[in-house]
This record gives C-alpha cells, structure tokens and sequence, in this order.
C-alpha cells in the first residue's frame, strides 16, 4: 500500500476514533483504534511500515485531539516500530501473537503517552492511569484485535504486496 | 544518494519531524495548522458524531423495544390471570347472589330442613318421546335425599324429587306434563290442580265454576294432598278459561320460576309426603 492510501485511511481511523469509537466505553475505557491498526500493520508488514503508519496515525491523533502534540505520535512510532519485531511468516496466520503484542504495545504507547504529557509540563497520575486506565484498555484493546488484525490482513493481501513507496 | 540509503533515513526523518511538531507544539506555533485542520475536519467529525449519536438512539430504541416487548409479555400475562381471576370472582358474585336469592326463602320459612344442590344436567322439552321436563342434581341418597321431596328456589316451587341415585337425583318440574300440584290463588283462596303443559306453562283447572279466578292472582301450593308444603309460590294467572256448560273452570298460570337459567335449588328434605306417588301419577 502506497504512502497515499495509508494517509486517508489513517486519518480516517483518527477522526472514527474522535468521533464514534470514544462512545462505547466498556470498562471504563474505550478501545483504541489507531493503535490497533498499527500494531497490526507493524506486525504484517515489519518495523520500518511501522513505523511509518505509526507517525501517519500519531499525528492524526495529535491534530485531533487536545493532548499536547506528539504525545500520540512518539507512542503510535514506539509500538508500531516494535510490533514489526515480531513480523514473522510463522505468526502472520495465527492470532495469539497479535494478542501479546497488543497487550505489551498498549502498555508502552501509554506509557509512552504518559512521558510526553508530563514533560509538556501537565501532571500526570502514574499508577492510577496505569490501574484504572492503561490496564482495562490493554484488555479491551486486546479482544478486539482479531476483528481489527484479520482486516488489516486482508488490507494487505489486497494492497500490500509492494514496497511502501516514497 | 541511493534508494536504500533514502529509506534507511526515514526513520530518523520521522523521528524528527515528531521532534519538531513537539517543539512547534510547545512554542505554540503549530496552533495555525491544528486550526486548519480542525476547521476542515470540524464537518466530518459531526456528521459522524451525529451519525453515531443516531446509531446509539437507534440501539437505544432497540433495548428499549425489548424491554417494552417484554414488560407486554409480563403485563399481558398478568391480564390474562386478571381476567381468570376476574371470571372466577364474577362467577362467585353471582353465586353468592343466588344463594343470598335462595336465604331470601330460607329466612321465612325456618321450620324447613333444607339441602342445597347444584343442577347438573337440564332436560326441558327437548326428551323426544314424552316431552319430560326434568333437571339433574348434584346430591343424591348419600346427602339424604329421597323420592317425592318437593324442590324450591326463592322464586317458588320448582317440582319434586322423580328419581334417586347415590349421588344424584332427578327432579320432575312442575311444567311437565306428568306433574300435578294441587293450588290455591292468593286473593279468592280458589283451589285447583296445576297441571304442566308441553308449552312449558302450567294450567289451573279443576276450580269451581262457583269461585272467582282473576287474571294478575297468583297460584300458591294449597297443601291439600300432602305432597307438597302449603303456601309455596307457583305462578301468577295469566288467562281464565271459563265456560257456563261445564262444571269447572281453568286458569293459565305463569310460573315464577325461570325453569330455563336454574342453577341452585333447595330440595325441602324434612317434608314427608302423605302419600307417595309415582312420577306419572296424579296427586290425590
């Protein structure tokens, strides 16, 4: 998949997460659909799309939303750099792997998250966020990546077979 | 430079442009593009919002169709229990109104051992072969009861045990044919012997020329014979049948018992008949 079909439909996750997704809160949090998509492209297609989907997602994110920017934009780069670490043939037909690597992920772009926020200068509540917050969004995160995995399986038997290009 | 080399800088370009957007955040000068782009996007997000705020009406709508479909279902059934419950009550009112009707005879006439029964079965001129007007009860020799003891409502004089079984018997109206009272009217103390009649209505005859018989009277058993008590209700004269050539006259009388809608009667069990007499024979 080309750089310019990445960026319309990045932005378009951005605006269904503004928009849609923040409304069905389960567990006291709601899922994240740009982090999804990215680990899970990390995960198709290696550490280099990535990382590139993630900065695409993160500043999508960051234009959307009131968090000081780079906040979304450092921690989407962070997972989907390191979710293409674990870009095996071995893995890309079974669905246990993306469950890790979403449970893992989530905690590092929130943590990640977390560190820009509170170098912007705002104060953050580490262990609340990480019991109350960070810990039922790597759940919901995680039940909800097969649906969001096995799409963007498709997506890339679909498009990206070739070479991100430049 | 190369390809390869181009691509291997990517990172570190993404990297920075991040860094930069971070410092430009900070310094408040990405403010301008954050505004254009919220501006172009401000649109879109609302759409979908309202869009998604519809959706979440209409799965709103659709929990609260299921539960108003189930709070039918509930109410429904308890409509349906009401109504049962009703039905039954109704059915009560209306035997407590009969049995208070039925107390309405007892009260007058205390001297009177009295058995209630309910009426099981009805056979009023519908038998093909001699139009017997009968009805079924519910108690039988094993409640006391015997041949010949004369049955009543509050409304008068409904006829006299025909047959017994051990937990039933039959009475014999005072309508049908076969069946002979003797009476007396109420005014001019006129005595006769009611017969029934296969219309369902009752004939007075046997009374004497001599006596005055006037439509409006009504008909009391006289308790000549002794079969039945004296002073039970039998009907209100209807028609007088008079004719100078012949030696008594006659009276249609109506009775006063609704034969057709009886339900409870009273069976009189501590009256005993002077003379017993079969169904089909004519009281002395």
């Amino acid at each position: 998949m080309t750089i310019y079909l990445a960026v319309p439909l990045l932005a378009a996750v951005a605006i269904l997460q503004s928009t849609i997704v923040s409304h069905f809160r389960i567990w006291g949090v709601f899922a994240d659909l740009p982090l999804l998509v990215v680990i899970s492209w990390g995960l198709l297609r290696g550490s280099r799309e990535g990382l590139v989907w993630g900065f695409v997602a993160g500043v999508a994110v960051d234009l959307f939303s009131g968090a000081p920017f780079g906040a979304a934009t450092f921690g989407l780069m962070a997972v989907g750099a390191l979710s293409g670490l674990g870009q095996s043939t071995v893995f890309r037909s079974q669905l246990v792997w993306p469950l890790i690597a979403v449970l893992l992920a989530t905690i590092v772009y929130d943590l990640v998250f977390m560190l820009v926020v509170s170098i912007s200068g705002y104060t953050v509540s580490w262990l609340d966020s990480l019991v109350y917050r960070v810990a039922p969004s790597a759940a919901l995160n995680a039940v909800l990546t097969p649906v969001v995995f096995v799409i963007m399986r498709w997506l890339n038997a679909r498009f990206g077979r070739e070479e991100m290009e430049w | 430079m190369s390809r390869k080399r181009l691509q291997s800088l990517v990172p570190v370009a993404l990297i920075a442009l991040a860094l930069l957007g971070f410092v430009l955040h900070r310094a408040g000068l990405l403010q301008p593009i954050q505004g254009l782009v919220v501006r172009v996007a401000a649109p879109i997000q609302e759409g979908i919002s309202g869009l998604s705020t519809r959706l979440g009406e209409l799965a709103q709508t659709a929990r609260d169709l299921r539960e108003l479909r189930q709070r039918n279902q509930e109410l429904e059934a308890q409509n349906a229990a009401l109504l049962l419950d009703n039905v039954r009550l109704r059915e009560i009112e209306t035997e407590a109104a009969l049995l208070r009707d039925l107390l309405n005879f007892t009260q007058p006439n205390p001297s009177y051992g009295i058995q209630g029964a309910r009426v099981v079965g009805r056979t009023i001129a519908q038998e093909p072969s001699n139009l017997q007007s009968y009805i079924t009860l519910d108690v039988g020799r094993a409640a006391g009861i015997e041949r010949n003891m004369p049955v009543v409502t509050n409304r008068g004089l409904v006829g006299r045990i025909s047959e017994v079984g051990e937990t039933w018997s039959r009475v014999l109206l005072i309508i049908d044919p076969q069946s002979t009272v003797n009476g007396l009217t109420q005014s001019t103390r006129a005595s006769g012997a009611v017969q029934g009649q296969a219309d369902g209505s009752l004939i007075m005859r046997s009374i004497p020329q001599a006596d005055t018989v006037s439509v409006g009277d009504t008909v009391f058993t006289s308790g000549l014979g002794g079969n039945f008590p004296r002073q039970i209700l039998i009907g209100q004269i209807v028609e007088v049948e008079r004719k100078d050539y012949e030696l008594y006259q006659s009276a249609i009388v109506q009775p006063t018992v609704d034969f057709q809608h009886l339900e409870i009667v009273l069976i009189i069990t501590d009256f005993e008949p002077l003379q017993e007499t079969e169904p089909g024979g004519q009281a002395p």
